[in-house]
Formats: C-alpha cells, structure tokens, sequence
C-alpha cells in the first residue's frame, strides 16, 4: 500500500530535484504533487488509517488520515493544481509553493505534538516570503506583521505542549498519550492549555479581533499568494480547532461545561457581523474579499463552539453542525481561491481594483462578469453552488444551540449577502465607466477559472460526493475522533 | 422502485433545469433558436404536467418519492417529489402560464442582443418555480425558493447597464434575502421541534407542542412576507419593474411572489390561531396601504405591482381566517385566477410599452383604444377581473373571500370590502388614462397594433380571466374546502367595486380637475400616501444608509484606528525598546563588566525581596 512515510518522502524528493534542476520545472513539480496527495487521500480511502513508524527518544513518528485531513489534503492537491493552472509565476514561487504543501501535508496527518507544532511553523515561512518578496507596496510590513503575529499565537501553543507534557509526566509528545492525560493536571494547567490551542487556532482562524493580520497580508501578497494564504493557511486553524482543540477540550474537566463553547459560538457571530460591516465600507475589492474570508471562517467557529455546546444532548445537530464546518473547509477553500483569481484577471484587464472606479463591466468583459457573478453567489451560499451546503447545515444545526440568539447570525447572513450584491452593482452591473477604455482579460485566465467554478457547482449539486469518494461516515468519525 | 408517474413528475421541473444551459448555449449559434427551444422545453413541462394530472392527480394519486440528501449523515435530509392536489394544480397553473408569457417574450424581446440569456434565465426560472410547488421537503423548498430569488435577481438586472436596473435588482435581492433568514430559521427550528422528521412536508405534524408550532409557523411566515412582498417587506416589488414586462409579468405577478402564499398553504397544519392572526392582519394591513398607495402612482408598471401586492394580501388575509382546507382552497383559487388575469395585464402592458417606445407614465398615454384594439381590450378585460366585476375570475375568487371572512370578524370583512373598492378605482383609474381620451405624448400617437405572437398570449389569459370562474365549485372541492355560498350581504363588495368604477369614470375617464382638487384639498394625505407611507424611506434611507452604513463607517474606523493603532502601538514599544537598549551595546569592556556587576546585585536584592516576602524558601 502507498503509505503516507512514502508521501512525504516523495514530496520531499520532488523539491530536491526541484531544487536540483534550478527550479527550471518547478511548476509542473507543483502539479505533480498536488496530483501525488490527492491519489494517496483516494488511494488511502479507509476509515481513519493509522500509520506508526516508532520512534525518535521523545517524538513518534505517528500519522493518521481521518476525515478532516482527507478533505484537507484534497484542498491542498486542488491548489497544487489550480494555481500553476492559472498564475504565470516565477520559479521561486512555485519551489515555495512545494515547500507549503509538504508541510500541510505533515501538519494535517501528523499526530504528535512536536512534529505538528514543527510543520505549523514552517508554514509560515514559504508565505512570509511570498509576501516579503513578490508583494505589493506595502509588503515589509504586511509580511512582518503576519510573522509576528502568527508566531505569537504559536508560542501560547508551544508553551501549551510543553504544558501537558511536564504537568502529565508523559514520556513522549505523542497526542495519543498526552490528549487522554488532560484531566490528571491541575484545573489551572488545563485552562492554560485550553487557552494557548485556543488562541493559536483563532488567530489562524482568522476570528475577530485576532484578525489584524488577514487583510494586510491578504491585500499585500501576489493574487497566487493570497489564493493559497486564503485557502489553505485558514485551513490550519479550522483543523486546529477540528482536529486537535475539540478532543483536548472534551478529555479535559471542562467538558460539558458551557463557557468555553459560549466563547466560540459569540466570537464566530462576531466575527460575521464585524467582518460583513467593514467589508461593506471597503472601496478595494481585495480587501473586501479578505473580510469575506473571515467571514466564511466565522460559520466554522460557530459550528465547533455549538457542536461543543451541545454534545451528545441533540445528536441530529451535532452532526449538522459538524458536517457543515467540515464542509465549510472545502467549499471555503475553492470558493475563495476562485474569487481571489477572478479579481486578480480583473485587475489585469482594468487596471485597478477599486470599486469607484469599475461599473458596468458586463458590457465588455461579459465572461470574466459571469464568472465574477457566480463566484459572489457561490460566496452567499446561493443553492446550487458548495457554499451552501456547508452554511445552511450550520445555521439549520445552530438552531439547536441559540434559539432565538440566531437572529445575530442571520443579521450577519443579510450584511454579507448586501455588500456581495451591493459590490456586484457597483462592478459588474450599472452603466460602463467609459474610463476604463477598450478593455480584454485574458482567455486563458478565464478557461482556468471554469475548473474551481465546476467543482463548487458539482459539490453544491450533490455534497455526498465527498463521502462516497471518503467512504467515510460521519458519526463513524466522530465515534473515533479522540 | 421508481413508478412512472415518479418519473414524469421529476420531469416536470428536470426537464427546463437541465436544459437552461443548453437555451443559452444554442444562442451562440443562433439567438433566435434560444427562443424556440426555451418555449418548446417550458411547453413539453406543460405536457407532462398536465399529463400526470390527468392520469394520475384526478384519479386520486399522490405522487411521492424522497432520497436522502447527504447519504454519510445519519441525518435524513429528505430531497424528492410530492404531488398532490394543491402542488399539481399549482404545477398546472405555473406551467401554462410560463408557456404562455415565454411565448409572448417571443416577440417582445426578438430584438434584444442578450435574448439567448434572457430565454436561458426564463426557463431556469420556470424550472424553480415548478421545483419550488413540487418540492418533498422544507429543505428542497428552500433550495428553489432561493433559485427563484436568485432568477429573479438576474431577470429585474437584465437590462443591468440602467443604473436604476441594476439599483432594484439589489434591493430586490437583500429585502427578499431578510425573508429568506426567516425561512432558513423556520426550517432550523422544525428539525429541532420533531427531531428531523418535520423536514419533509408530510412529516410537518410530527410537531406536537402548539408554542413549537407557532414558532415554526411564524418563522416560516416571515420567509413567505419577503418572497411575497407582504408589509413591511413589500418594498421591492415596485423597483423591480425596472426589468422587462415579460418578467414582470412571470415573476411578479403570477408565480414567484405567490410562492410565499404556497409556502403557507402547503405547512398549512402548523399554523396556530396565534400565527393565523398574524398571517390575518398582515395580509389585511397590505391590502389597505398597497390599493392606497396604486391610486396616486402614475407608472403604469408600478399601479400594477402594488396591485399585485394587494391582491396577494387577499390571499394572505384568506389564509389568515383560519378556516382550514376552504381557506386553502379560497386563497389557492384566488392565487391562481390572479395569474391569469394580472398576467394578462403586465402582458398588455408591455404590449403598450413595446408600441410606444417603454414610456411608463400613464399621464403621457390616452387614447390607445382605438390604436391597439385588441390588446387594450385585452387590458380592459383584465381590469375587470382585478376589480372583480360580477361573473369574472376577480368576482368568483376576491368576493368568497370576502364573504368568508364575515364569519370572522365585522372589522376584517369591512377592511377587505374598502380594498375591493380600491382595487376598483386603481384598476380603473389606470384603465382610462391609458385607453380613452386623447393621446398625451408623440408616442401615444403613434402607436400601433403588436404582433399576433403577442397577441395570442394576451387572448388566451383574457379568455381565462373571463371564464375561471366556472371552475370555482370543483376546485374548492378538489382542495377538500366547502366555503359558503354567497349571500344577500355579498351585494355590498359589489356595489363598493361599482362604485369604484364610477369613480374611476368620473375622475380620470374624462377631462376632470377632481384629482388634482382632492390631492390639493387633502395635501399632507396625499403626500403620506404619495411617499408610500415612508416605509420606503424608512428602509432604505433610515436603515440602510444611516444605520447600517454608520455602523459600518464606525467599525471600518474601529479596525483601522484602534485595533490597527493598537497593533502598531505594540510593534513601536518593542522597536522603541530595542533601541533604547542598544544604547548599553558600547563595545567597551569595562562597560560591560559594570553593568555585569549591576545586574548581579540587583539579582541579589530581587532574591533577598523574594525571600522576604516568601514567595521562595
């Protein structure tokens, strides 16, 4: 069988010779290991395979391929293959881009402390460079504003580890011993726990008021960095909060308590309502889009906040709100990579990515308007498109937990769709700005972008597709997720 | 295992939904071939509908099949097809009046570059709308509720290079959006109610507790009053006249706005008295101000789509009395006798506007009669069955519900008898400036006859609109109710509707000052109606742009000043810091084993405080 020591094994060999031939077919390296990661998720598709190869004195070398990571490594194959697909970009670009993808294929199959809390930083620094290097006008800053932040968030995560590992007495880092141990530790050393994962997570998340470095770093990068910052780098707080955060929580002696779940279920609402407000003053179309980003992710924090909240006391939506926040990732994923790309040909074609300063482009550039249309409404969860699947889940879920409280999120659901429409108006639609002159975009731009678009439009249609490519069963999966 | 008439029933709305792409896709060939295969696909849906409800409906056969949704979820999320009596006849109704108005689009937008599109969006929109009425679960409702939204987004920008297109299709888009949270709150809250089962609409009254059932009634009600453009949320119906008449006509007047009224029908099981009281006034408040407000409009587009709101109210309001499956089959029956006849005048109109170069005022018409014969005697016809004149549609439909509601209350019959004499002066008003008199503009002058592709649509509904009445009997039956036969009381809706007429002669058939006195006599009434009772100003001027964008500008100005000051605040602190501390890096010896030695006795002495204060032993 094609196991995973041999995926990262391959990723690595595709970046030495990579590397090794002066990055001369560093693109086509890229596709490569996309399609290499999505045939060993396909190829691997049993529940939950667990992958031991011993261990180095402290750190095992553990891995597992549950749902989430399945998923998430598909969204890291699809961008492997969707930007070199439509970004003409230069060879150290792509060799970062391989660096990338073989850390979040460590960081989301790994299951010891150490070696995710490695992986986690080395994410960082492809996308630092990427900022640092290719950005716009304002990259030092951004790039070192994203730096720092990150690695403060790291830091409470690190010092989380260290944490359990002294205060159990554990032998080694791996997170099947050191999860289950939560509750033998002094309530104080938990909550301390509890909070370094937490804040970590959150502000990878991105969740209101951790979010200062999202639209710096969003706007700043290059369009192909900020598709794969938006897609994937947010993915690792979700997974986070998914994958590592709601086991510890649920074997610490807080499970069942409410007020750690009251934390993320109020934090998701308001990153919704805050990100929906100052998108809705925004002029410039990327910066919007990088507040809608964190707006999708909101829907993932309130999911996991109520799956937490309620446990096992309504199981139907538990399981919504758990399947909508992992579908949410995915179709987050897509989504958001499509409208970056979109608005990176537009600004190609217009020359600019002001909203006052575009109107009425349907007349001249009617594909790239299309499209453009079908991105948004895939963005405000219109049936049909993957976007909706994943929200209406949480919100019919969120019921459940917030009652007539859901009224905040709904009030969030109406600002995003009005600045969605209000910026579609404003760009697309209403009279041509004469200003703007005889304008084209680039064909093979817009063929690319069919690629995500069909994918949103097939996982929308029929959402059970993922399972019967995972064969995986939802509460077979949360049966098994400690 | 799949019987036929599952299959056929799937085809229904499968068909046009899987053959939009190819409307469009024709059009790069040919445009004119979009507009033949669009109205060939909505024409064979009608085929097969009224196939299955001959073959299978009239025989007593309730089509249903479901599938689950998301198969890995141990949650049942039902998807699939239900056919009964109230679905099919809506099936019927909406299919052949779709045919009917994309036949008509046939020669009302031949000239349009963008056809191909139109048609393609014509079709997927009928594809939704017969989704929507034959849908299984709340869930599949909501999916084609929001398809039809989204058409209907699209259909009102199509002329999107119009700022004011572009502006009502937004607006048309967030009003109905904030229905829509209701709806997805509604269904949130009968899967929590019935644990699940309550999704599929025959498994609504799996919930028992009657606060559970007026909360999910209400929820669902608040997604009806946005679809259905019912006060507050009528607001955007009159803006989205901006789009062309043949959608106007399709969407805004005879299906997709009447969803609301479908959705209420078909969860008609949970609606408690309390809930049923709301749906009442609501319905009754919409028809008061919407037939005010159509007096003092002069868009011809716009009397008629706060007609349309009005009429609605009715059927809202029949609802509302709560008199189970005879409220059902009282507001069924008015839904479907205003298709016909409100169709039949959006197509007049747009008869009329395509003759006389799309200007909209009803001040620069007059005279068309003898113009265009046929199509204003087509509008004369559906002016008559809006207003209910007796032993037209309007009168069977309008004239039982007000006769119902006398069982309910004095106040409530007197509220929807004054809207009956409303409809009539509106109706009328609009009718005679447009037909009789002397052309106002060079337009009106030189305006003539349309097409017979138009013209036939148009003859078609006004036959409709004048002998709907005669299935009023059977179809009252065939929904299961029983209302009471008229009485002697039922005079009175007739003499107010009459009386309206008059009115409407005397004031606006002939050359008259009484309008332009009355709205001077009672000027501060006449420009709170005029204003639309501010509700328009309220929403978007109040709300939308005082408090919403305040808000917005203040937390734009939060993240950029304070939480992006704070950031950098903090980042400067560490520079600053660092370059204050440089300052020790002297480089010098010496310095350093001084300050080596200060640090150690500050060491010490931090110990020996600690030591004292025993924080270590």
């Amino acid at each position: 069988m094609f196991q995973l020591s041999y995926l990262l094994l391959l990723l690595t060999i595709y970046m030495a010779v990579s590397i090794g031939v002066r990055g001369r077919y560093a693109k086509y390296f890229v596709v490569l290991s996309g399609i290499t990661i999505f045939f060993f998720v396909v190829l691997n598709n049993m529940t939950m395979s667990n992958f031991e190869y011993g261990s180095l004195s402290i750190l095992t070398l553990s891995f597992q391929l549950n749902f989430v990571s399945s998923i998430l490594l598909s969204l890291v194959a699809f961008i492997g293959i969707f930007i070199p697909l439509r970004f003409r970009s230069s060879t150290g670009f792509f060799i970062m881009l391989q660096f990338l993808m073989f850390s979040l294929t460590g960081l989301f199959t790994t299951r010891d402390f150490i070696v995710f809390y490695i992986f986690w930083e080395m994410v960082l620094i492809p996308s630092f460079f990427v900022i640092g290097i290719w950005g716009g006008k304002n990259k030092n800053y951004a790039a070192m504003k994203f730096f720092i932040y990150t690695h403060i968030g790291s830091v409470f995560m690190l010092l989380g580890i260290f944490t359990m590992y002294f205060a159990e007495g554990a032998s080694n880092f791996s997170m099947a011993t050191l999860i289950p141990g939560m509750s033998s530790m002094p309530q104080t050393y938990q909550s301390f726990v509890i909070f370094g994962f937490l804040f970590a997570f959150l502000i990878k998340m991105p969740s209101v008021p951790l979010h200062s470095w999202v639209p710096d770093a969003y706007v700043e990068a290059p369009y192909e960095g900020t598709v794969f910052i938006s897609a994937l780098l947010s993915k690792m707080g979700a997974f986070g909060l998914l994958i590592i955060f709601t086991p510890i929580y649920l074997s610490s002696s807080f499970a069942g308590g409410s007020a750690v779940p009251i934390i993320l279920i109020v934090l998701g609402i308001f990153s919704l309502i805050y990100s929906a407000l100052v998108a809705l003053y925004q002029n410039d179309m990327k910066q919007m889009m990088s507040y809608t980003s964190i707006g999708h992710m909101s829907f993932i924090t309130l999911a996991v906040g109520g799956f937490l909240y309620l446990m096992n006391s309504n199981p139907l939506a538990s399981q919504l709100l758990y399947y909508g926040a992992v579908f949410q990732l995915l179709s987050h994923g897509i989504i958001i990579a499509l409208i970056f790309s979109l608005i990176g040909t537009m600004e190609n074609s217009t020359g600019t990515r002001n909203i006052a300063s575009l109107g009425g482009l349907a007349r001249k550039l009617p594909a790239l308007s299309f499209l453009i249309l079908a991105s948004f409404l895939a963005s405000i969860a219109i049936p049909g498109f993957s976007g909706f699947v994943g929200e209406i889940s949480i919100l019919l879920g969120a019921y459940a937990v917030l009652k007539y409280y859901l009224i905040f999120v709904l009030i969030g659901v109406v600002l995003t769709a009005s600045y969605h429409v209000f910026a579609l108006q404003k760009t697309i639609f209403g009279p041509y700005n004469e200003y703007l002159g005889d304008i084209t975009s680039r064909r093979a731009d817009l063929y690319s972008s069919i690629f995500p678009l069909a994918l949103v439009f097939l996982l929308g249609i029929y959402p059970a597709l993922i399972f019967h490519i995972f064969n995986i069963h939802v509460l077979q999966f949360l049966g098994g997720i400690h | 295992m799949m019987d036929a008439s599952i299959i056929l029933t799937f085809l229904i709305f499968a068909l046009p939904l899987v053959g939009f792409p190819f409307v469009i896709g024709i059009g790069f060939i040919r445009k004119n071939y979009s507009m033949y295969l669009g109205t060939a696909l909505i024409g064979v849906s009608f085929i097969i509908a009224a196939y299955v409800f001959f073959a299978y409906t009239l025989k007593g056969v309730t089509v249903q099949y479901s599938f689950n949704w998301l198969p890995g979820l141990p949650a049942v999320i039902p998807l699939g097809v239900y056919g009964d009596h109230l679905s099919m006849i809506m099936v019927l109704m909406v299919s052949f009046v779709s045919f009917l108005i994309i036949l008509f689009s046939v020669g009302y937008m031949k000239e349009d570059p963008n056809r191909h599109v139109f048609f393609g969006e014509m079709v997927l929109f009928a594809a939704s709308m017969l989704g929507l009425v034959l849908s299984s679960s709340l869930l599949m409702i909501f999916i084609f509720w929001e398809l039809v939204g989204l058409m209907s987004y699209t259909l009102i920008g199509f002329w999107y290079y119009k700022p004011n297109a572009a502006s009502a299709a937004k607006k048309a888009f967030i009003v109905t959006r904030v229905g829509d949270v209701f709806f997805i709150a509604g269904i949130g809250a009968a899967i929590l109610y019935s644990s699940g089962s309550a999704l599929s609409v025959t498994g609504l009254a799996s919930i028992h507790l009657v606060w559970q059932k007026t909360i999910v009634s209400l929820l669902l009600f608040g997604g009806a009053i946005g679809k259905s453009a019912q006060f507050p949320l009528h607001v955007w119906i009159p803006d989205a006249m901006e789009g062309p008449t043949t959608v106007s006509a399709l969407i805004h007047a005879a299906t997709m706005v009447t969803a609301g009224v479908y959705l209420v029908a078909r969860t008609y099981t949970i609606f408690t008295p309390v809930s049923l009281g709301v749906v009442l006034y609501i319905g009754v408040i919409t028809i008061i101000l919407s037939g005010l407000i159509g007096i003092v409009v002069n868009d011809i587009k716009r009397i008629l789509a706060y007609s349309t709101i009005s009429q609605i109210g009715y059927m809202v309001a029949a609802l509302g009395l709560g008199l189970g499956a005879t409220s059902i089959g009282l507001s069924i029956y008015q839904l479907e006798a205003h298709a016909f006849f409100k169709a039949l005048l959006f197509l007049a109109a747009g008869s009329i506007l395509h003759a006389i170069l799309n200007v909209r005022d009803i001040n620069k018409m007059g005279g068309l009669w003898k113009k265009m014969p046929i199509t204003v005697t087509g509008m004369f016809i559906g002016a008559l069955a809006l207003s209910g004149f007796p032993f037209t549609a309007g009168f069977f439909s309008k004239d039982s519900i007000i006769s119902a509601s006398f069982g309910h209350s004095l106040f409530v019959w007197a509220l929807l008898a004054i809207g009956g004499f409303l409809t009539s002066l509106y109706s009328f008003r609009m009718f005679f400036r447009v037909a009789v008199g002397k052309p106002r503009s060079d337009a009106a002058e030189h305006a003539h006859e349309s097409g017979l592709i138009m013209l036939i649509p148009i003859g078609i509904l006004a036959a409709f609109a004048l002998i709907f009445g005669l299935f009023q009997g059977g179809f009252y039956s065939f929904l299961g109710g029983s209302p009471a036969s008229l009485t002697s009381l039922d005079i009175i809706p007739v003499v107010l509707m009459l009386g309206g007429l008059g009115i409407g002669y005397y004031a606006y058939g002939r050359e008259s000052s009484i309008p332009k006195r009355v709205a001077q006599g009672a000027r501060d009434a006449y420009l709170f109606v005029k204003n639309k009772f501010y509700i328009d100003t309220l929403f978007t001027n109040v709300i939308a742009e005082r408090a919403v964008l305040g808000l917005s500008a203040a937390t734009d100005g939060f993240e950029r000043r304070v939480l992006g000051g704070l950031i950098n605040l903090s980042g400067d602190v560490f520079e600053n810091s660092g370059s204050f501390l440089r300052k020790i890096q002297t480089g010098f010896a010496r310095e350093y084993a001084m300050i080596i030695i200060i640090g150690l006795i500050l060491a010490l002495l931090l110990l020996r405080i600690l030591l004292f204060a025993g924080v270590i032993h």
